[in-house]
């Protein structure tokens, strides 16, 4: 463990830690654009430069390994203007175009020319090298070559992370410039990322382009709800509309990356939304308040089973769900309606993609989630079963989709059901049959925990309230219960979680403040 | 793809290969020959060398615009790269560059209508003592005067 | 006068095995391959060798760094990318000389153990590098390279590799990425080659005619090669002198030589009986001096101390009526050019030196420009990861410092006094 002094405070700091990440870990900022924790070092953007006692000559932070007894000084007027004089260098070619720029807001230029720079340009405008603007270069990136600071960090991460190097240097000197080979776009699934690296507006999201300025955006924690490998992300959104999501630094679930289809997982929380309750009845639909919705709901499942039994009430909860929701719905099955039909449907596998890194085949966010609260996937096939044997006179289904069903195929399968109750954020094949919708929040509209493939159970957080009049599903199925006669007492996912981790042995032990921000590996270390 | 290495070149390819540790090192050598077989670097040059070698095109015109003795555009038969550094414009070389351009008709960067010749100016060739200097294709014409330079020209016509 | 290099070099043969022989050629290998390799090492650190491309390092000191395990393959690279402005002693080494350079490679491959040598030449030196390939051919037949060379154990295989025109590729990290076949971008140290160099094994870069003195230090020792010089610098090196003088050219000379006298004796002074202004006297890097600047000795310490350097030994005569502002420009112009773009600094601050001196030139200079470069100056000089940014800052500073007069007169006659021509 060396000890150095950075700015006079004495710091431990691990064997072959750089100044730059020292520096990180007691608070002092250092400027900088081509460094990244995840890549290789470059060390050609030059904005890390710090006094190293014994060295004559300014040396970059990023590769700067602490020795012992090693002096640094990053705040001295030496540093800072030499911090000062690269910005400026910087900005010379730049086209400065601001007020059009998506990075606005968020840009690495603009954040250190007020802090650093605030100067008058000496250069000339009609000096600039000018330089290709807006070219779609694929993927989900538009490339604005003038932006660019040419701090390879795009190219490091097409070449050592994705392996398929198709953005390089081309020229040398003032012109050169990133770009694609004619003809030849990008093409893997983690594109969005360059838009996320890229300290400037020079490779901007075309899918965020010109939709909102960043400055109105709050962000809330979340997990993409797009696969089971549970990537942690940020979700932006404003008012009430979903903007993107941005990859969340976990190292042990997705580093600080995601994938070009989960970026769009957001736009199923504006788009095709169910945001009131619907009761079909003699043939109409109906929108209502929800006390009658859940009471009509809970009455009809509730003379099912006074009439045919317990055991013609199925409920298909979904993967899609929090482990808190499943939960619920377990419960309310075995111990308020009492049947034996609870199975989970087996989502959709999507769009088929998967690969050995980010992207996983099952689409859910918690089928280990469902699988670890004992809702069983073959209980679904048996249910399915017994709803084509007429058998199943009441169904509570979780979700927008059955399965991986064809919509003809949900829509014949339900209509042999004489009551079907939906909880779900979307229309689709089952909000199409069912008899009563019951509006549920989507995942920046409710916290809770989903369980990755891994088995790590990790938290998200709400953003915002629900949409319309959804609910979270918490919120519908205690009021469900409760019309039912349960009398449960549960009041948001804290208390929920509480219960789970005291009678789910997978869960035992945890908590919301042990899983943090990061999340534990159920039934173990994490 | 139409553009391929004539079974000679080839040859000579497969030798140059063993020369190396990996064939990334093999790029610059195998643009050198591609640009002696195709005359220059076209698209579908930098394609071709890229997918013989085996790596995504981007990488190899990477290398291919770093350098400047790779032509990405076509050129003359007779390439006349006329030094304009320090010494050789010591030594006359701007009067050279207005006497050879203005004798083909171009200006540096240009090729003459028929093809024949493309007049470019150089960093130094490192000749300085035998200034002014000129490169026509693979070799070097020193202590250069306008008469020495209209020879030069006549004899490449 | 003793020589080291160049004494057959007006010999046509020479370049062929067979004369080089006749003159004593080879000898020097057969020495080696008969002591121990550290002798061999301690030789050339007592020649006190110092690099002759520009940096001036010790030879002896940089082989020091390869790491004592012999576990990776080492590789011996010679830099033969001769492009800094105003040399070209490499040049003449490669094509009066080759033999010279294949032996000290054998010694000095012999003496650092390394198996592999490239000869990175540049891409323009299409004649040149035929002639070495020639004379590595002519080596290997003869037994001098290839396997088991002069019957001993040993094996050397020597390839010559051409660049393809970038001047930065000259700096030794940007040299072995073009080697391994990438952009020729300079290496963020440490590592340093000798333990991190050409495809990830332990580099030692020379220079050609670093490489070419070994030979002799080996016949003769280190001692003798020391006592040509001065202290700290030994031997001959080899001088260009470009620019009008009445004989530019090449010029083997002891250490420490006077400049006055390299450019008034060896080059015969100037021509058309024209006064001197100026010298750059280690190749176009190297701060510029004034006409009353030139009683130094040409040694690395000597040049330093008047605050330039003997660099790659590329001494360019500039003469009175010769444009400042213009010269520069014209250097200028060179480094935008080969700046290879990896480095804020360097990428953005050649540019704009280059422009701010086109338009002083040009007469369209604004108050305040000859500031504003010393400033870029300062934002560039020693900011970056190889010393390019330097090599373009010292000339400009230099001329202003020097020459302030010229840069002024633009601004205020809004016009070359010139008349935009040299």
């Amino acid at each position: 463990m060396p000890n150095f002094t950075l700015n006079g405070i004495s710091v431990d700091v691990p064997e072959g830690t750089t100044v730059l990440q020292a520096a990180k870990t007691v608070g002092i900022e250092i400027p900088h654009y081509c460094y990244h924790p995840k890549l290789s070092i470059a060390g050609n953007c030059r904005m890390c430069l710090v006094e190293v006692e014994k060295f004559p000559k300014l040396q970059i932070a990023c590769n700067t390994v602490v020795t012992e007894g090693m002096v640094v000084k990053s705040d001295t007027e030496k540093v800072r203007q030499a911090v000062t004089g690269v910005l400026e260098l910087m900005l010379i070619n730049h086209p400065v175009d601001c007020p059009i720029c998506d990075q606005a807001g968020e840009c690495g230029l603009q954040i250190y020319y007020m802090k650093y720079g605030l100067h008058k340009s000496r250069f000339a405008f009609e000096d600039k090298v000018h330089k290709k603007k807006v070219q779609d270069i694929g993927g989900q990136i538009v490339l604005d070559a003038e932006r660019c600071i040419l701090c390879s960090r795009c190219i490091r991460f097409l070449q050592e992370v994705t392996g398929t190097s198709e953005l390089e240097f081309f020229r040398r000197g003032d012109h050169s410039e990133i770009s694609i080979f004619p003809g030849r776009p990008l093409d893997n699934q983690y594109t969005g990322n360059l838009a996320d690296i890229c300290p400037v507006g020079a490779l901007t999201s075309k899918d965020f382009r010109f939709k909102c300025r960043v400055w109105f955006l709050r962000g809330t924690r979340s997990i993409c709800p797009g696969c089971a490998n549970g990537c942690n992300v940020e979700a932006h959104f404003k008012e009430d509309i979903v903007y993107r999501l941005k990859p969340r630094r976990n190292d042990d679930v997705n580093r600080t990356w995601m994938c070009d289809p989960g970026r769009l997982e957001y736009k199923k929380a504006n788009e095709a939304r169910l945001l009131t309750p619907v009761v079909r009845e003699n043939g109409g639909l109906k929108a209502e308040a929800w006390e009658a919705a859940l009471s009509f709901a809970a009455f009809r499942l509730w003379g099912t089973v006074e009439a045919h039994g317990a055991a013609s009430v199925a409920v298909i909860a979904s993967p899609a769900f929090s482990n808190e929701e499943l939960y619920l719905a377990r419960k309310l099955a075995e111990e308020v309606l009492r049947t034996p039909n609870v199975g989970f449907s087996p989502r959709s596998s999507g769009n088929g993609l998967s690969d050995d890194f980010l992207i996983k085949a099952d689409k859910n966010p918690n089928t280990r989630g469902a699988q670890l609260l004992g809702i069983s996937e073959e209980k679904f096939d048996d249910i399915v079963r017994k709803i084509e044997g007429g058998e199943v006179k009441a169904l509570l289904v979780f979700g927008n989709e059955l399965a991986d069903f064809p919509g003809e195929r949900t829509a014949e399968l339900l209509s042999r059901v004489p009551f079907v109750a939906q909880v779900g954020t979307n229309e689709g094949a089952v909000s199409l049959a069912a008899h009563a919708v019951l509006p549920s929040a989507s995942f920046v509209e409710r916290g809770g925990t989903f369980t990755n493939h891994a088995g790590r159970v990790q938290r998200f957080w709400m953003g915002f309230p629900p949409r319309g009049n959804a609910r979270g599903g918490i919120e519908i199925l205690v009021g469900l219960a409760n019309r039912l006669g349960a009398g449960w007492t549960f009041a948001g996912e804290a208390s929920v979680f509480r219960a789970i981790a005291r009678s789910e042995a997978p869960f035992a032990g945890m908590s919301y403040e042990s899983l943090g921000e990061l999340g534990q590996i159920a039934g173990g270390k994490g | 793809m139409s553009l391929a290495f004539s079974e000679d070149t080839r040859a000579r390819h497969e030798r140059m290969l063993a020369r190396y540790p990996n064939r990334e090192a093999a790029i610059l050598p195998t643009l050198h020959l591609a640009q002696r077989e195709f005359g220059h670097l076209s698209a579908e040059a930098i394609a071709y060398v890229a997918s013989l070698l085996g790596f995504p095109p981007a990488r190899v015109e990477g290398v291919a615009t770093f350098y400047t003795m790779y032509n990405r555009k076509p050129v003359g038969k007779y390439h006349l790269q006329v030094c304009r550094n320090l010494s050789c414009s010591l030594m006359g070389a701007e009067h050279l560059i207005e006497h050879v351009a203005g004798r083909l008709g171009v200006r540096p960067g240009e090729t003459t209508a028929d093809g024949k010749f493309t007049l470019s100016t150089v960093e130094c060739l490192g000749s300085c003592g035998t200034a002014p200097v000129m490169q026509v294709n693979d070799d070097y014409y020193e202590d250069l005067s306008e008469d020495k330079v209209d020879a030069i020209l006549d004899g490449l016509r | 006068m003793e020589l080291v290099l160049t004494t057959h070099f007006g010999n046509e043969r020479y370049r062929f095995a067979e004369t080089y022989e006749q003159l004593g050629g080879y000898g020097a290998l057969r020495k080696a391959l008969s002591m121990p390799k550290e002798e061999i090492v301690a030789e050339v650190r007592k020649a006190n060798l110092r690099g002759r491309g520009g940096a001036g390092f010790p030879a002896g000191v940089k082989w020091g760094f390869l790491p004592k395990d012999l576990s990776r393959p080492r590789i011996l690279v010679i830099n033969a990318d001769e492009g800094e402005p105003g040399t070209f002693k490499d040049r003449l080494i490669m094509t009066r000389g080759p033999h010279l350079l294949i032996e000290g490679i054998a010694i000095t491959c012999y003496a650092l153990e390394a198996h592999t040598c490239y000869v990175y030449i540049r891409g323009e030196f299409v004649r040149e590098a035929e002639i070495v390939q020639e004379a590595i051919d002519e080596a290997t037949a003869k037994g001098y390279l290839g396997k088991g060379i002069l019957g001993t154990g040993f094996d050397l295989e020597v390839t010559v590799h051409l660049g393809a025109g970038a001047y930065i590729c000259g700096e030794e990290t940007s040299l072995i990425n073009s080697l391994e076949g990438k952009r020729g971008w300079p290496r963020v140290k440490p590592p340093f080659p000798a333990s991190v160099g050409a495809f990830g094994l332990p580099t030692i870069v020379n220079n050609v005619e670093t490489i070419a003195d070994i030979p002799w230090i080996v016949t003769h020792g280190g001692e003798k090669f020391a006592s040509l010089g001065v202290e700290k610098d030994g031997g001959t090196r080899l001088i260009c002198v470009s620019g009008p003088v009445k004989k530019p050219g090449v010029y083997e000379l002891p250490v420490g030589t006077s400049l006055r006298s390299i450019i008034y004796e060896h080059a015969g002074g100037l021509r058309d009986g024209k006064a001197l202004k100026a010298v750059i006297p280690g190749g176009s890097s190297t701060p510029v001096l004034r006409a009353d600047e030139i009683d130094v000795g040409f040694d690395i310490e000597s040049m330093q101390k008047i605050g330039t350097m003997a660099g790659s030994g590329g001494v360019i005569v500039i003469p009175e009526g010769t444009c400042m502002v213009r010269a520069l420009s014209v250097l200028m112009n060179f480094y935008a050019h080969e700046s290879c773009g990896q480095c804020t600094p360097c990428r953005e601050g050649c540019g704009w030196l280059a422009k701010v001196l086109h338009r002083i030139e040009n007469g369209q200079g604004r108050n305040g420009d000859v500031e504003l470069i010393l400033e870029v100056c300062d934002n560039m000089l020693g900011r970056t990861i190889c010393p390019l940014a330097d090599a373009a800052v010292m000339p400009a500073q230099s001329f202003i410092w020097k020459f302030r007069e010229e840069f002024d007169g633009h601004l205020r006659e809004k016009k070359c006094p010139y008349g935009n021509r040299f």
